[in-house]
């Protein structure tokens, strides 16, 4: 359903009914359910709230309340939807309008100007022909695009927080949550570079107007309120939760750029460290703990120092809270954590709902131990990757294909049930293409995009299936390969599932995946 | 009495907001509510005005006792007098607890006057536990203490009461010619 007044066609619609909220399960997903679930019990509105995994889950969720439902409200990322004129257009009247005008011409007119009017009306018809069939071209043209291409447009959070400012029922809460979802689209690499960076000044306009609403030389706020600051921080993954030593093993930028999977590379570090006069001894321990003096021009020095190691983007413009005297958090961090505790494979049940829950949970100010619990699974999990892509770099199982890179990881790989998810994975192979292009010595390689699998479930013999475009400064994230893995299915007749919102993820029995290579390779080349 | 009942009857005390939406008067059992309107202000129980507040719909001003300046001058008062001084509102440490939970933001300085109150209410009830244990010791019959508030009269209670009961049974049965060997329910 397309809508051009967000308050009136949609919140004023919504607001004296019963509302069944069916959520995807990814951080951006989670943090508009927030906001709108704040934005309901202002105003008192019943929901249900029903966690969706796919278009499967979609569609029981909705046979089983289909006697209720006349709106659906579902939350993912947009996919890119163009403009509702280019699309539809109701030309039928005009048509009509035109004939009827017409006849009723020719009627009345004399014949010697009949002939005139009929070489009119045949011009004008034929100019109306002409712009109906150049209208039509454009549309398949632009649908054609909306279907080929799978992208991302602005996040759902920030979608659902402009709302609640149009009623005037924002609060730093539902600011913080919309951050994090924008936060989210930028870790899971899923906005350009470009967008982010108009994303965060739109925000920023908000966090300013927060802040100086009551911010007073004598009426300052009590510690405990949520305060939002602009940091133009480190990019390197929940540092402030861990030793900078870890952080700077484990994030992918520095570990990608010192290529820590090589001796050369952890000597690197070692003099970079050293280049900025920071004591090993310090370096490892708790960042909370570390040493005052040091800790205060960090940034600064940290950045003088990458430029000199190539790393030109090691600071990126995000946000912090900062509520009660011990508790602060960046944006990605709760990113990190939350998306590890919506995937986390720890328990045996692994019932998807828990998880949901609990990650959701995380997100509001009260519940801290849960969200520490998603910061140490968010650690482990990065740890997990960095090894993960260490020992496939080292072992050279990225293969090229032709039209793309490949990769598979075995039963035995240690952790591998951690990356039978599909945020994990894809966070996977990001940085492994990442590393990759940084180790191999191939230019033409390095613009490749990457397939990779990972085995997903042991009973049913399944494996799920990642595709990312190709890694480079300027792309825009368009993803082709939710149309491609359609087609080689269809061409090979796999039994594969394309039951993920996010068309690139599919998952494949693991017997049909070497035909199904074959299809793609022979699809792309 | 349970605290939680005597912060339900502290919710029965005005508070003034500000609303942002606007209702004709309200015809309650309590009491006529209103009218309301955006940006003028109005007294309402503070139970409503906390259920407004979670709602979004109003602001809640400080009553006019929670000021740093008053508080600091009833704290030293309470600290050179020996008997009880009038407390800033019968139910102040209630009102503090749930007015800078719930409205912290609305009220200037949440952190001092917390600090503050709490101050006051350890001397209170300081003076409150010496006088009892004078009460006790010198075994009087009846006593008088001026200006407590229900909350303060509540942490005391129980224990006062049951003490005395105590006291009571130990004392008679060490009465010569009392009833043999009765040891009451231990």
């Amino acid at each position: 359903m397309f809508i051009a007044d967000i308050k009136k066609d949609f919140y004023e619609v919504v607001a004296n009914q019963r509302v069944a909220l069916l959520v995807a399960a990814d951080i951006d997903g989670l943090c508009a359910c927030k906001i709108l679930q704040a934005l309901f019990h202002c105003d008192q509105i019943q929901y249900t709230l029903v966690p969706v995994t796919g278009w499967q889950d979609l569609s029981t969720a909705f046979l089983e309340h289909k006697e209720q439902i006349k709106l659906l409200i579902k939350e993912d990322d947009d996919l890119g939807v163009p403009t509702y004129d280019d699309i539809f257009r109701d030309e039928d009247e005009e048509e009509e309008g035109e004939g009827s005008g017409n006849e009723s011409d020719e009627g009345s007119e004399p014949s010697g100007k009949r002939r005139r009017f009929d070489e009119g009306a045949i011009e004008r018809r034929i100019e109306r022909q002409r712009a109906k069939r150049q209208w039509e071209a454009r549309r398949r043209e632009i649908l054609f695009d909306y279907e080929q291409y799978e992208y991302h447009g602005t996040s759902a959070a920030m979608m659902f927080f402009e709302l609640a400012w149009v009623l005037t029922k924002d609060t730093k809460d539902m600011l913080w949550w919309s951050i994090i979802g924008l936060t989210d689209q930028w870790v899971h690499d899923k906005i350009p570079h470009m967008k982010y960076v108009s994303d965060i000044a739109t925000v920023q306009r908000h966090v300013s107007r927060h802040n100086h609403r009551n911010e007073d030389e004598e009426n300052s706020l009590s510690i405990d309120c949520m305060r939002i600051s602009f940091e133009y921080d480190l990019r390197l993954a929940l540092y402030h939760h861990w030793s900078l030593y870890e952080s700077i093993c484990n994030s992918y930028y520095t570990a990608c750029s010192f290529k820590l999977w090589t001796l050369k590379g952890q000597k690197k570090l070692q003099e970079f460290l050293a280049d900025m006069g920071l004591p090993l001894r310090q370096v490892k321990q708790k960042f909370k703990s570390m040493d005052v003096t040091i800790k205060e021009n960090l940034r600064d020095v940290i950045e003088e120092s990458s430029n000199k190691y190539g790393m030109k983007d090691i600071r990126i413009q995000t946000f912090g809270v900062h509520f009660g005297f011990k508790n602060s958090f960046l944006a990605s961090d709760m990113v990190h954590a939350a998306a590890a505790l919506l995937e986390s494979t720890e328990r045996d049940e692994n019932d998807p709902t828990d998880n949901f829950i609990k990650a959701l949970d995380s997100l509001s100010r009260s519940n801290l131990d849960r969200l520490l619990s998603g910061i140490d699974l968010a650690k482990k999990k990065l740890i997990a990757i960095q090894q993960t892509v260490a020992s496939c770099i080292c072992t050279n199982i990225i293969l090229s294909q032709g039209p793309f890179l490949y990769c598979y990881l075995m039963e035995g790989t240690p952790d591998v049930k951690l990356f039978s998810k599909p945020l994990a994975l894809t966070l996977l192979c990001k940085y492994l293409l990442k590393a990759f292009v940084q180790s191999t010595r191939n230019k033409r390689c390095k613009l490749l995009p990457l397939i990779m699998a990972a085995p997903k479930d042991m009973e049913k013999g399944t494996v799920i299936v990642v595709g990312i475009p190709p890694e480079s400064e300027t792309s825009d994230k368009k993803n082709f390969f939710g149309r491609a893995f359609e087609k080689a299915a269809e061409s090979t007749s796999s039994r594969t599932l394309h039951d993920h919102f996010d068309t690139s993820i599919i998952e494949l029995k693991s017997e049909d995946r070497s035909k199904f290579l074959d299809a793609l390779i022979t699809l792309l080349s | 009495m349970d605290p939680s009942e005597v912060e339900f009857l502290a919710e029965k005390e005005f508070v003034k907001i500000i609303p942002n939406f606007s209702l004709d008067k309200i015809y309650l059992i309590g009491g006529d509510l209103g009218p309301f309107n955006p940006g003028l202000s109005v007294d309402v129980p503070v139970w409503l005005a906390l259920n407004l507040k979670q709602r979004q719909k109003c602001r809640i001003l400080p009553p006019e006792w929670m000021d740093v300046e008053k508080l600091e001058e009833m704290r030293e008062l309470e600290r050179k007098e020996d008997a009880f001084t009038p407390a800033p509102s019968p139910y102040y440490m209630e009102l503090t607890k749930l007015l800078l939970n719930h409205a912290s933001d609305n009220i200037p300085k949440a952190d001092e006057i917390r600090t503050l109150v709490k101050d006051i209410w350890d001397t209170r009830v300081a003076k409150l536990r010496l006088s009892a244990d004078s009460f006790i010791r010198q075994q009087e019959a009846h006593a008088q203490l001026d200006n407590l508030t229900l909350m303060e009269i509540n942490t005391i209670r129980e224990f006062l009461l049951d003490s005395l009961n105590c006291m009571y049974k130990l004392r008679s049965n060490l009465q010569p010619g009392a009833t043999k060997g009765q040891f009451g329910d231990y």
